[in-house]
């Protein structure tokens, strides 16, 4: 085998994997249509002010709920706070589109929510109690209850790391609890939350699912309606261009903001916080605080769908189901297989090599995750259709438009992050002197890679598997794009059923989605259970 | 004596600024123990690293039995240049038996491989471990195994990185004693990378004293003993 093999490869990969977005961004410099000049003149304001709206909206109200229940479960002691620390992330197991599918079932005019409200009070058909939830509000609500979890997670970790002498000399300064955790604890963390908010932002920026549900015009929507809509893949393209430059800044500004949480948290000094006990009403205001989070973003939908699964739908475990979840499993179970194996031929080769221009590039690849997977389906759509034009057809008489390839690659790209971080959590712990060893003995290349490597990085293998299985289950715009012709997947059926108002029938899907959405949550609370407040002195 | 491994002019800097190695030249002869003391920083191990193909040099030339494995234009690496090597952290394979970990290097059929790896681990007195974990032996026992599966393979040279540092001074002086007698006992030539100049005395032939990348002194450890009995070699 050459050696320059591991160089070789990554930057091959690299290329192929970063053209979808290289050929969206190309768009810019084309020609634009008379469909453009209209969505310019007409539409173009609307998407950008709905989106700054939901922006701005659901920002807020993230880093109210993220920021608050963190600083209230690593600070002090109440009734579920043990429960709470890990409840606080079930909502990430709820896809934004699956909350917004089970609100509207819930609180429309004949919802599960107002009927109960009817039948309690002897109320007549007429009466509607909950206010209307399709709209920008209850998109806001959506995306808060369902992506609060990343701002809480890192604010959780920065929280937990803060010495107890920093926030104790605050007291003694004559600040009280409530300005010490505005005036300092918030201040020393802000890195790690505009980290996390970013990545809310990124999120609700790249959504399909809801704001179509809730028939909001954004950029997402935008794109999907001039491509399928317009059928001008052109304009669709230069819409996502400018959506894709949005996504850059904020991608740039979390990396920048990341790098500097790493700094920000406690040195040498730390000294380990010590918990407040509450009581009384103070107690049952924390309560209610956490829980609120958790019942609106993860206990309604579950209660709710499941539901509809059990009393509506009782025959939901039909051959239609079955061969919908089989096509998701083997289709999830393929994309991990290959993006694991991707990301530890790149982490290896990185470390091998001990090249920095790889490094570079393995970074830049961890960038595909914020890249909304509606970018990402036109992008590697344009480029099949290329490949097919040009050279598969002729050459090997294959037709990759419409076959899995597609799929493959665009779940490639947006989970390569997921796998290549845990590769390098994994890589950190086996020291590099293991591999000088090995080398002297003199194994080298595929051997060091099979014989020490894969058998040490058996955990980040299958963790990385898990992580982007449950990823590759919830994405909807790409598959739906993208997808052989007939062929659905849970995501799919959720969509397509609750188009067509069918939400008992979306439930089954639904629910399996958010059980396999689970598998991340119990990995991610492992994880940091074994960080630093086993440490503490409580 | 014929010079079994020979550098000349040496030099290697990590960036431009700062060059770690600054021109060494020095001999070994075959089946001689030559320690390379020096304080933290000065190029030690950076220059075992360089014997051992796991770095490349930036000037100069390093022969090995006759062989030239690095100057501007050949570079054999490690996994070609039949060396072993030993280092402080061990490096044990942690998924790996304890006999495996011998065997791993051995060429041959399983059924050979596995009669020397035994006979490895009794030389160094730790054949009733061959099918332990190395987490489940003592560190002194760890190291035991890792001198065992640096030899195995049956090295033309033998590095050393501060192989008996991380242990405490009983086990050290024991493990010392042992390793030499095995080094001697099979004429094995050897490199051992140490700040402590005790290591060094005990078990050395000859000892190089390098500060800031270049060799300051080189003679028989008592010599060296004698002139450097007043300077800490840890810090300077």
């Amino acid at each position: 085998m050459n050696i320059n093999f591991w160089q070789i490869t990554p930057v091959v990969l690299f290329l192929i994997f970063i053209a979808p977005v290289i050929i969206v961004l190309s768009s810019l410099f084309g020609e634009y249509s008379d469909n453009w000049t209209h969505l310019y003149n007409y539409v173009l304001t609307g998407y950008i002010l709905n989106s700054l709206w939901l922006v701005i909206g659901v920002s807020i109200c993230v880093l109210v709920i993220g920021v608050g229940t963190a600083w209230l479960v690593t600070n002090y002691n109440f009734t579920g706070k043990n429960i709470f620390e890990w409840a606080l992330i079930l909502p990430f197991a709820v896809p934004p589109y699956i909350l917004a599918y089970t609100f509207t079932g819930l609180f429309d005019t004949f919802g599960t929510a107002n009927n109960l409200i009817r039948d309690i009070f002897f109320l007549g058909d007429d009466f509607t109690f909950f206010p209307k939830v399709r709209n920008i509000y209850g998109a806001i609500i959506v995306f808060s209850f369902t992506l609060y979890p990343y701002v809480y997670l890192v604010s959780r970790m920065a929280f937990i790391n803060q010495s107890r002498s920093i926030l104790e000399s605050g007291r003694t300064l004559g600040f009280n609890q409530f300005q010490v955790f505005y005036k300092l604890a918030v201040p020393m963390i802000r890195p790690a939350i505009v980290a996390g908010l970013m990545l809310v932002i990124m999120e609700t920026l790249s959504d399909f699912g809801a704001v179509d549900h809730f028939a909001i015009a954004t950029f997402t929507t935008g794109i999907f309606r001039t491509w399928y809509g317009m059928y001008d893949l052109e304009t669709a393209m230069q819409l996502a261009s400018l959506l894709l430059i949005f996504v850059t800044i904020f991608i740039f500004i979390e990396r920048r903001s990341r790098r500097k949480a790493a700094f920000s948290i406690a040195g040498s000094v730390y000294k380990p916080l010590k918990l407040s006990q509450l009581t009384g009403y103070k107690n049952l205001l924390a309560f209610i605080a956490c829980l609120l989070p958790i019942f609106i973003g993860f206990i309604l939908p579950v209660l709710e769908l499941s539901y509809w699964a059990l009393n509506y739908k009782l025959d939901f475990f039909n051959q239609k189901f079955i061969s919908t979840a089989l096509n998701t499993l083997y289709l999830s179970i393929a994309a991990a297989f290959l993006c694991t194996l991707l990301a530890l031929i790149i982490n290896f080769s990185i470390r091998y090599k001990t090249n920095n221009f790889l490094k570079f590039l393995s970074s830049f690849l961890t960038v595909g995750y914020a890249v909304p997977g509606l970018i990402l389906a036109i992008g590697v759509m344009r480029l099949l259709t290329f490949l097919d034009r040009n050279f598969t057809i002729e050459i090997f008489n294959l037709v990759l438009t419409g076959s899995l390839v597609g799929l493959m690659m665009a779940y490639i790209i947006k989970s390569y992050a997921l796998s290549s971080t845990t590769f390098d959590a994994g890589y950190e712990r086996i020291s590099p002197r293991i591999d000088d060893v090995a080398r002297s003995l003199k194994t080298s290349g595929w051997n060091l890679l099979s014989k020490v490597h894969v058998p040490l990085l058996k955990t980040s293998f299958l963790t990385s598997m898990l992580l982007v299985v449950a990823e590759v289950i919830k994405e909807l715009p790409a598959t739906l794009i993208l997808r052989p012709f007939n062929f659905d997947t849970l995501a799919v059926s959720t969509y397509i059923y609750a188009a067509e108002e069918r939400m008992y029938d979306a439930a089954a899907p639904s629910i399996s989605i958010v059980l396999v959405g689970l598998i991340p949550i119990i990995i991610l609370t492992r994880l940091i259970r074994t960080s630093r407040p086993a440490n503490r002195d409580n | 004596m014929e010079n079994f491994l020979q550098i000349k002019d040496l030099k290697h800097s990590y960036n431009s600024n700062s060059e770690v190695l600054k021109g060494i030249d020095m001999e070994v002869a075959k089946g001689e123990i030559i320690s390379i003391l020096g304080p933290s920083g000065c190029g030690k191990t950076t220059l075992l690293r360089i014997i051992a193909g796991l770095e490349k040099q930036s000037e100069g030339t390093v022969s090995i039995d006759n062989q030239m494995v690095a100057d501007h234009l050949h570079y054999i690496p490690t996994e070609k240049r039949n060396v072993g090597l030993v280092v402080q952290e061990r490096a044990l394979f942690p998924h790996l038996t304890n006999i495996k970990n011998v065997k791993f290097g051995i060429q041959g059929s399983d059924k050979d491989k596995a009669s020397t790896a035994l006979d490895f681990l009794k030389l160094f007195k730790v054949e009733k471990y061959a099918d332990n974990f190395p987490h489940e032996i003592s560190s002194g026992e760890q190291q035991r195994v890792a001198l065992a599966r640096a030899m195995a393979p049956n090295p033309k040279i033998l590095l050393m990185d501060e192989p008996f540092g991380a242990l405490d001074k009983e086990l050290k002086l024991e493990l010392r004693k042992e390793t030499k007698k095995i080094l001697k006992d099979n004429g094995i030539t050897s490199i051992i990378v140490s700040h402590d100049i005790d290591d060094a005395s005990a078990m050395s032939d000859r000892v190089l004293i390098v500060k800031n990348g270049i060799i300051v002194q080189n003679g028989s450890p008592k010599e060296v003993v004698s002139i450097n009995s007043n300077i800490s070699l840890k810090n300077s």
